[in-house]
């Protein structure tokens, strides 16, 4: 998500979103402004993707999320790098890279050759305790002079309402229940009362709420957005395009820009519909593409276009944008505690990630499903296998998103001889 | 009359194993899975505790199917166990959420009820107690801890016998951490396999207790074990298969800091009902998967002064990448020699590494 021209639609000379282009010239000027900020003194926040940064926008306080730092790492195939300086220290190369690639950078001897002129250096941390390793490699991060990690707990519940994704807007009291509403509510109210004191900036609660909702109106565009590209034959994008369109703005929820650019993005995706225009001429195919993206190598999903006919038209990051965060409700803090006190079940957790996926795949007649695979994502049997249940042809493949040593030559071969043995028969 | 060690081996033997004859006809069997549970309640609920464990030497491959090759294998292998009845019938399991493992397995659990209902899997409840020291999570954990203790309460129909399970909970801890003193005597008069049998004898509570105190009666007679001391870091082990071979190249495990050993024997939770109980398990001790490096690199330093270890090996199962996480810190806070085995298949260990006189890749 770091550039905008991707590798496969330069090469391919395929005509790649305004809103796209616009998102990755922003997202440069964004972070040139950062590391002005950061260097005439402002703090500096990591945040990790699944944490509210609405309150850090609230505030008005400077950050970065993790995840997308280290996207870019890998899009610049800078993540070996990255990885080396956290196995010198010791640790392991080998160990939720996602994280331990942004990790490398509190190592880097020389952090201005980094990406975009380097990660500055954080003042706070956040991030959630899932896992076993998450908070241990924020916490290590914390042990460096300057550095406070404030961790959020991950919780889980015994008994769930399948149909999140119905509920969440209004209902989410009901799908996430009160014990993991009650308790992220309240470690929030002390996150806040840790940046007034920690950074002097002020809550403003008028302010919390123009944020909350620019959040809500952005997503809703994204969700029209969605609903159009599900309906539409032949796709008008892939994923290629849509993801910088709408993940650059993902990191900036809570702003005017990100609100404007998402409906910007609905309307390009509207004419596109309106004048026929096809990701893919001769389409046949509609494929349904699982996991994370795959930041090293995104002209992976234009490879079977012209020879197959067959398209990626779907990834979590526009579905989940649709349907993974608006919330409505009069207590602010804890709506946005429902954005993320179960964010990541709805997407790794069955029975919500596989009937979500089903739902999904209906919704845009999918013909085949890629799953990426990698070692740490959850729930990876049941999505194939509610998938499967429900018709649709998947494949898995194995490897991991940021990092590049465990991506097999051979997959794209795969990739082809299943959808001609399998989903174009 | 065979020797309390002996009883306590032969129990150890049995753990893992169908319940046998229900001890009083009725009593639910519950099987549970995690270092966290708050066995004392299930204690006070009366029911048949069976903790559920893995086994290295049979396959995984339904369990690798259903979690996938990335969990920990110990967790892979405790599933297959359940699909193909391993454990003999068990009304429930009960799962806690100490590590990424167990709550997937839960997680797998209730999906295969809901999606495959023919396989036949007990009914899965989840004790989500967490770990981060901030009072946020105490207030959490005594909430899952109440709500648990109210799901029991309807399982059994009867109310628990909180204090007096608490009470004999910790009255084993006590003898638990007077048998951990004969491990840590030099010479050591009890080898780490011994430990592991007489922590986890799969025993009610109060035969656990009795055969606990004969063991201490009996602690002049028990052999002597010279050998290289060695302080075991990392994974968990649920089974003996890695002690055993580390003590057969004349080691002996004198120390760890897993829930099967020195840190079950942690405690005691007084008295105090249900609130202490949510503490107790809260602070719990500093296990791989919630603890920080810091505090796991504290612990080693003092653990391994304890036990007076001569080396320190770092376990990390493939699959269960925690610990490694931990060595670097630990390193730097010991003055032995240290030395990290990664990517540890479940059961095995790479002795190799260890038979070198230098071990450590300095
Ligand atoms: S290829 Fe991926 S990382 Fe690079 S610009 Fe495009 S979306 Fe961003
Ligand atoms: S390498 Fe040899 S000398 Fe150095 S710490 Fe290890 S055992 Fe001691």
């Amino acid at each position: 998500m770091s550039d905008v021209r991707t590798p496969g639609s330069t090469s391919r000379g395929v005509k790649s979103l305004a809103t796209a282009a616009e998102a990755g010239a922003h997202q440069r000027e964004w972070f040139a402004d950062l590391r002005r900020r950061v260097a005439a003194g402002e703090p500096f926040a990591l945040l990790n993707a699944d944490v509210p940064h609405e309150i850090f926008r609230t505030m008005d306080i400077p950050y970065a999320v993790g995840q997308w730092w280290a996207s870019l790492v890998a899009a610049k195939q800078r993540s070996g790098h990255y990885l080396e300086l956290v196995r010198r220290r010791g640790y392991p190369d080998y160990s939720e890279q996602y994280n331990a690639v942004t990790l490398g950078a509190a190592f880097d001897p020389e952090p201005e050759a980094g990406p975009w002129g380097g990660l500055p250096r954080p003042d706070i941390i956040v991030g959630d305790a899932s896992g076993d390793v998450t908070r241990k490699i924020f916490d290590l991060w914390g042990r460096e002079p300057g550095v406070i990690f404030y961790p959020l707990e991950s919780a889980a519940e015994n008994e769930v309402p399948v149909n999140w994704w119905e509920l969440m807007p209004h209902r989410w009291e009901q799908a996430v229940g009160p014990a993991r509403l009650d308790l992220l509510t309240a470690e929030l109210e002390n996150l806040v009362r840790f940046l007034e004191t920690t950074t002097g900036r002020r809550f403003s609660e008028t302010r919390f709420r123009e944020v909350l909702a620019l959040v809500n109106e952005q997503e809703e565009w994204n969700r029209k957005a969605r609903d159009l590209i599900a309906r539409a034959r032949p796709a008008p994008l892939g994923v290629v395009d849509s993801i910088p369109s709408v993940m650059l703005p993902q990191w900036h929820r809570g702003t005017e820009w990100a609100r404007d650019i998402a409906r910007r993005f609905y309307e390009e995706v509207r004419e596109r519909v309106d004048s026929g225009h096809a990701a893919c001429p001769g389409e046949r195919a509609r494929l349904m593409w699982i996991g994370r993206g795959l930041w090293y190598d995104m002209g992976f999903y234009q490879r079977f276009q012209e020879e197959y006919g067959a398209v990626f038209v779907w990834s979590m990051y526009l579905a989940v944008a649709a349907d993974g965060y608006l919330r409505y409700g009069d207590d602010p803090m804890r709506a946005l505690a429902a954005r993320f006190a179960a964010f990541s079940d709805q997407l790794y957790t069955p029975p919500w990630s596989s009937e979500w996926y089903v739902k999904e795949a209906r919704l845009h007649g999918i013909d085949g499903v890629v799953h990426l695979v990698s070692d740490d994502p959850r729930g990876s049997y049941f999505t194939a296998r509610a998938l499967e249940a429900a018709g649709f042809p998947v494949i898995e493949i194995h490897a991991d998103n940021v990092d590049t040593r465990t991506f097999g030559d051979d997959v794209a071969a795969q990739v082809g001889r299943w959808l001609e043995d399998v989903v174009l028969t | 009359m065979p020797t309390a060690l002996a009883a306590l081996e032969e129990a150890y033997a049995r753990s893992g194993a169908p319940a046998g004859n229900r001890p009083d006809g009725r009593a639910p069997v519950v099987g549970y899975v995690g270092s966290d549970l708050p066995v004392e309640l299930l204690t006070a609920a009366g029911v048949h505790a069976l903790r559920l464990t893995g086994d290295p030497g049979s396959g995984s491959a339904p369990g690798d199917r259903y979690l996938g090759r990335g969990v920990d294998p110990a967790a892979r292998s405790v599933l297959t166990r359940l699909l193909d009845g391993s454990f003999g019938e068990l009304d429930r399991v009960v799962v806690s959420h100490d590590c990424e493992a167990s709550l997937r397995l839960f997680y797998a659990l209730r999906e295969l009820g809901r999606v495959e209902p023919g396989a036949g899997l007990p009914e899965a409840y989840l004790v989500d107690l967490r770990h981060l020291p901030h009072r946020t999570t105490t207030r959490y954990n005594r909430r899952r801890l109440g709500e648990f203790a109210a799901r029991l309460e309807t399982w059994t129909g009867r109310a628990l016998d909180l204090a007096g399970a608490v009470a004999a909970h910790d009255e084993r801890r006590r003898l638990l951490a007077a048998a951990a003193e004969l491990r840590r005597t030099v010479p050591a008069r009890l080898t780490g396999r011994q430990f592991l049998a007489v922590v986890n004898a799969a025993l009610p509570v109060a035969e656990h207790v009795a055969l606990l105190r004969r063991l201490l009666a009996e602690a002049g007679r028990l052999e002597e074990h010279p050998g290289r001391r060695v302080f075991l870091s990392g994974s968990d082990h649920d089974t003996p298969h890695v002690y055993e071979a580390v003590e057969s190249e004349g080691q002996v495990i004198v120390g760890e800091d897993h829930s099967f050993g020195d840190l079950a024997v942690e405690g005691p939770v007084g008295a105090g009902g249900l609130d202490a109980l949510a503490e107790h398990h809260h602070r719990g001790g500093p296990a791989a998967h919630r603890a920080t490096a810091g505090e796991r690199a504290a612990y080693a330093a003092a653990a391994v002064r304890r036990c007076r270890a001569e080396l320190f090996v770092a376990y990390c199962r493939a699959g269960d990448e925690a610990p490694a996480w931990d060595f670097p810190a630990q390193r730097a806070a010991l003055d032995i020699p240290a030395v990290l085995l990664e990517r540890q298949e479940y059961g095995r260990v790479d002795l190799a590494a260890l038979r070198k006189e230098h071990p450590c890749p300095m």
